[in-house]
């Protein structure tokens, strides 16, 4: 019988087989946050998909204007192993907010490409090596604007502004 | 014929449809009369899901509520049908499908905006990523609420059919070209973004 990895088991080998690209790794229940220097993130997926992190749940980005950095972060998880599997690693990473280039990770997980297409479109991150880099949802002239940045403005009108008077 | 009570009755009937058909075989009715009644009881929406309200759609024409009862038969096809029902909020994306089903479909034709979010917004009234539809398609009919319970959305197709049948609009559709008691709506954004080179 396979004996059942503990947390700690789990975040003692995330370290062991990450050594020297962690910068720092906290938990919190099932979430571990693994944040890591942004050159070295392909680095870091590939080691955690070997550990068994075999796909990536959702992709988002945090923007901090007043520290001029967005922060990318990857949540992967394990379909097939089933300890691995009660835990959550967000994968982070800081960029500088005026020139928001980060490596894709879409030859490491294949289900992140349309989700980086995703964190492109709203926070306008350029992810290097994207097979088909476009907006998914939005037209391209909304993403231009990085709708989801904290200084783009949404328009605060009446809700009985511009009812059509006729009908 | 016009005028009595029978013309007070929306609802199927197959005592009067016999004499409606008896009356214009003798050649007591005018033909612009039939076209009227018979698309009130032919308007088939189209299926064009945009938003949440799309779920009291689905149970207006459930057993429980029975639409079809009224002659309403959702259908895949724009080109066969001659009604659509705005089912929430159009994102900027939609909006170009919405128009195209529009423009796709034959005359006469007629929308009812569905929900909060078609008449203004309603939750996403300052997002950055909707538009209006009465900014897109002509409107008909609005149905407050969020969702519209089935029975709004089933008492709109009542009214518009009362409204087809009282100013005559189908026939005056047909007969002239084009419909003259509303103006004509065009979209003054760019939704398909074909305008630019
Ligand atoms: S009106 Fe309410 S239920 Fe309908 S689309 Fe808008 S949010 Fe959804």
């Amino acid at each position: 019988m396979v004996e059942a990895l503990s947390l700690d088991n789990i975040i003692n080998s995330i370290k062991l087989n990450l050594e020297g690209l962690v910068k720092s790794i906290s938990i919190s229940k099932g979430y571990i946050e693994v944040v890591v220097d942004a050159s070295h993130i392909v680095e870091a997926a590939l080691k955690l998909k070997s550990m068994g992190y075999d796909h990536v749940k959702s992709i988002t980005a945090i923007d901090y204007p007043k520290e001029s950095k967005i922060r990318v972060v990857y949540h992967a998880s394990s379909y097939i192993n089933e300890d691995l599997a009660k835990t959550i690693i967000g994968l982070t990473a800081d960029i500088p907010r005026d020139n928001p280039v980060i490596d894709s990770l879409s030859q490491v997980w294949r289900s992140v490409e349309f989700q980086e297409r995703e964190v492109y479109e709203f926070f306008g991150v350029i992810f290097r090596e994207h097979p088909d880099l476009r907006p998914l949802l939005v037209i391209p002239e909304l993403a231009e604007k990085k709708v989801l940045r904290k200084d783009f403005i949404v328009k605060e009108e009446s809700i009985y502004e511009g009812i059509p008077h006729k009908y | 014929m016009k005028g009595s009570s029978i013309d007070r009755v929306y609802v199927g009937n197959l005592n009067i449809a016999a004499r409606r058909a008896r009356d214009l075989l003798l050649g007591k009715l005018k033909l612009g009369e039939i076209v009227d009644w018979a698309t009130t009881f032919s308007l088939w929406p189209v299926h064009l899901l945009t938003s949440c309200c799309g779920a009291e759609f689905a149970a207006t024409w459930s057993p429980r509520f029975d639409a079809e009862q009224y002659g309403a038969l959702p259908w895949v096809g724009p080109r066969q049908t001659n009604f659509i029902v705005i089912e929430g909020t159009v994102t900027r994306k939609m909006a170009c499908a919405l128009r195209i089903t529009y423009e796709q479909m034959p005359n006469p034709k007629f929308v009812i905006a569905m929900g909060a979010c078609a008449l203004d917004g309603g939750l996403f009234y300052n997002s950055y990523n909707i538009v209006r539809p009465w900014e897109v398609v002509p409107v008909d009919i609005y149905i407050p609420g969020c969702p519209p319970p089935p029975e709004a959305l089933a008492r709109a197709i009542l009214e518009l059919r009362k409204k087809i049948r009282e100013k005559n609009i189908a026939s005056k559709w047909l007969i002239e070209g084009w419909r003259n008691d509303r103006d004509y709506v065009s979209p003054k954004e760019d939704v398909c973004r074909w305008w630019r080179p």
